[in-house]
């Protein structure tokens, strides 16, 4: 007959079998690093990121040849100039900041959109004493497995065009990565402001594409034009080509300053929101 | 190969340059490695999702590579893949399996007198969805008491426990705690944890985000006190949820049951003051919700517990407060006994030789009859006003239509015979 205390149904003393030993201590930021890496997100992050940066400059350089090869039976002469070392980053810049932007919104709205699950958004409010102990870690974690992705990419991509094309100045490289990285940060903290105010994930995802696609268009207006954070998306190619960091230096003020407005905004819709 | 490497195709052979190859190679591989992940992971895989796992295999190796692969990790991959083979055996020793004794028990108990001193109070609790919603509730919870809330569908239960646990608001009146917020916890009706978690995790996480999480001792990983008095509380709270056997398994792989289990675990791992309990049994077995029933009244006296629940006989048999909502409104309040004496007339089957219909249609007559229904092989069900009326009335009327009486039995009350003659009358009455 299976007994259980009266006064507490805790107060069993249980010991795991000798074999059995506990996982690592649960908290917020190992759910993080548990919920990147067993689930797709982790591989399909890095997996994009590299696999463009692998591939994009090798394209880049035989473009031609496949243009030709293509068009050989019908002895289609098309002739693209030959690439520069610049362009091997374009073509992964351009490839990442389209399919690979979309995939960090989608990882970063899914991570924020926990209040679309009644029972997972009462399990979380009703235990955290403050919100932060939620979107820091979620932001934290992943702004850096974006930025980590494209500088993974971005190494690709390098060693790839210096192998096939031709060197590129490392200062100019590192001060790209720094660019994309800052902008990789706003785009995270705008996703988890988007889920704060759409519940449903795949409502965050469109919401946060809409915002970023109407950035360049506010950029049209040539006085606010530099201040925008998405002048940042174009800033590994520019600074290899030339352009000198400082140009940058706006955006990047404006894209840190906008991240952390959009988490404290994200905090205050998360605290007041209603399960 | 002197210089670079051949390669065939369909136009003939191609010589591909070193420096080409040294920079398709790191391609492949990735491509490659992505590729063979996927394939393992099919392979590995209890069931995959979406597709079967033919399909998926013909997927990653017939799309262009690696667009199969990314297809299958965002679509086919199944979330609720375990870590490890589930475990025979439960690590804290043998799975807890109800039986009729420990079933039988401390819900069969009397209910123990509660405190006075009330540990939640609302005063003119209001939320309005237009209509719907809560109004005017004034709820009293007794500490150290087992408080059933029922009312039908809609009547505003989940919206009250949401209002005292502070997930919603309420548009007027307030609610007043005397218990610290870290020592309340919520189970709702439907848990939901992220899948890729294990029930051992999801029960730390529950304990890590009110207590913070676990240091790790000096002599390891398991080698601090706090440690193993941590673990030793989560697979405490697994073993009583009754899914001690199951720790190391993967949530997304759990039933509704299971994951309700896994709810009230979560819920009991901080040693909770006050717990509140959203239809705790809607998604057990039987045998699951005797457990979980016998569960809760063995918290009486020493945690205070609100469960709602739409199975009355449940709340009859471990709440020893009632409060019963309609319409968003509380019409009682009160121990389960004075609900059953105030708001159930006394009844009787009797069973008649001789003619019954005739009986009856006598007993229909009388001033005292509240209800008289025959219900068949000689069997009337008579309601009166009173006992004492009922029980001077039946045999007069018996004798008069010159029938005999066989038996005479009083009906037995429950909460859910009061409940329906509660909720029956028009709200104004009711009140």
């Amino acid at each position: 007959m299976t007994t259980r205390p009266a006064a507490s149904p805790l107060a069993s003393q249980v010991r795991p079998r000798a074999s059995w030993a506990p996982p690592a201590p649960m908290g917020t930021w190992r759910l993080e690093w548990l919920r990147l890496t067993r689930t797709p997100r982790a591989i399909a992050l890095a997996a994009v990121y590299v696999i463009f940066g692998l591939g994009e400059p090798v394209l880049t350089k035989y473009l031609n040849n496949i243009i030709n090869h293509a068009g050989g039976a019908q002895r289609l002469k098309i002739s693209i100039p030959p690439p520069v070392p610049s362009d091997g980053i374009n073509a992964y810049v351009g490839q990442v900041s389209t399919i690979g932007l979309i995939v960090v919104v989608v990882i970063a709205a899914g991570a924020f959109g926990f209040d679309s699950k009644q029972g997972l958004a009462t399990f979380l409010h009703t235990r955290v004493s403050n919100i932060w102990q939620l979107i820091t870690p979620r932001y934290t974690v992943n702004a850096a497995a974006a930025i980590t992705a494209y500088v993974l990419g971005t190494l690709a991509a390098w060693y790839e065009t210096s192998l096939l094309i031709g060197s590129l100045p490392v200062a100019a490289m590192l001060e790209g990565m720094l660019c994309a990285a800052c902008y990789l940060a706003f785009v995270v903290a705008l996703s988890a402001a988007a889920a704060s105010v759409v519940k449903n994930t795949l409502g965050a995802v469109g919401l946060t594409v809409v915002l970023l696609l109407a950035l360049p268009i506010a950029g049209l207006a040539h006085s606010i034009q530099n201040w925008l954070p998405s002048v940042l998306v174009s800033a590994p190619y520019d600074l290899i080509s030339g352009t000198h960091l400082t140009h940058y230096l706006p955006a990047i003020g404006t894209a840190v300053v906008a991240a952390a407005l959009l988490l404290i905004g994200t905090a205050a819709r998360l605290r007041s929101r209603e399960v | 190969m002197t210089n670079g490497l051949v390669a065939a195709g369909l136009g003939g052979t191609v010589k591909l340059p070193p420096h080409l190859l040294a920079a398709l190679a790191p391609l492949l591989v990735v491509v490659l490695a992505l590729d063979v992940y996927c394939l393992v992971d099919v392979a590995r895989a209890r069931s995959v999702r979406n597709a079967p796992k033919i399909a998926w295999v013909i997927v990653i190796l017939a799309f262009s590579a690696p667009l199969g692969a990314l297809l299958y990790l965002f679509f086919g991959r199944d979330r609720g893949k375990s870590g490890g083979a589930p475990s025979a055996a439960p690590p804290g020793g043998q799975a807890t399996e109800p039986t009729p004794a420990s079933v039988a028990d401390a819900a069969a108990e009397p209910p123990a007198p509660a405190s006075r001193e009330p540990i939640v109070t609302t005063s003119g609790l209001t939320r309005d969805y237009g209509g719907t919603g809560l109004f005017d509730v004034d709820l009293v919870v007794p500490r150290g008491s087992i408080y059933g809330l029922v009312g039908p569908n809609g009547a505003g239960k989940t919206t009250l426990l949401s209002i005292v646990c502070g997930v919603r608001r309420s548009d007027s009146g307030g609610v007043c705690l005397d218990v610290a917020r870290d020592k309340i916890a919520v189970c709702p009706d439907v848990p939901e944890f992220d899948g890729w978690l294990t029930a051992y995790e999801v029960v730390d996480l529950a304990r890590a985000l009110v207590a913070g999480p676990a240091r790790l001792g000096g002599a390891g990983r398991e080698g601090g006190a706090g440690r193993n008095s941590g673990s030793d509380a989560i697979l405490a709270a697994l073993r009583t949820a009754g899914i001690g056997d199951v720790v190391d398994r993967r949530v997304a792989g759990f039933s509704r049951g299971m994951v309700q289990r896994l709810g009230l675990a979560c819920a009991l791992v901080t040693d909770p003051e006050l717990l509140i309990l959203d239809e705790p049994t809607s998604a057990l077995d039987p045998a699951g919700r005797a457990e979980m029933l016998n569960l809760v009244a063995a918290m009486r006296g020493t945690k205070t517990v609100i469960f709602s629940s739409h199975i009355l006989a449940d709340v009859q048999r471990v709440a020893d407060q009632v409060g019963i909502l309609r319409d968003g409104r509380l019409l009682y309040q009160g121990s389960a006994s004075d609900l059953i004496e105030q708001h159930l007339r006394p009844s009787w089957l009797v069973k008649i030789a001789g003619d019954a219909a005739r009986v009856a249609q006598v007993m229909r007559e009388q001033p005292w009859a509240a209800r008289v229904e025959p219900a068949g092989g000689g069997l009337i069900r008579v309601d009166a006003d009173s006992i004492e009326s009922g029980e001077r009335g039946i045999p007069a009327v018996i004798a008069s239509c010159g029938a005999r009486q066989v038996s005479c039995e009083p009906v037995a009350a429950d909460l859910e015979s009061a409940f329906l003659a509660l909720t029956s009358q028009p709200l104004a009455e009711a009140r």
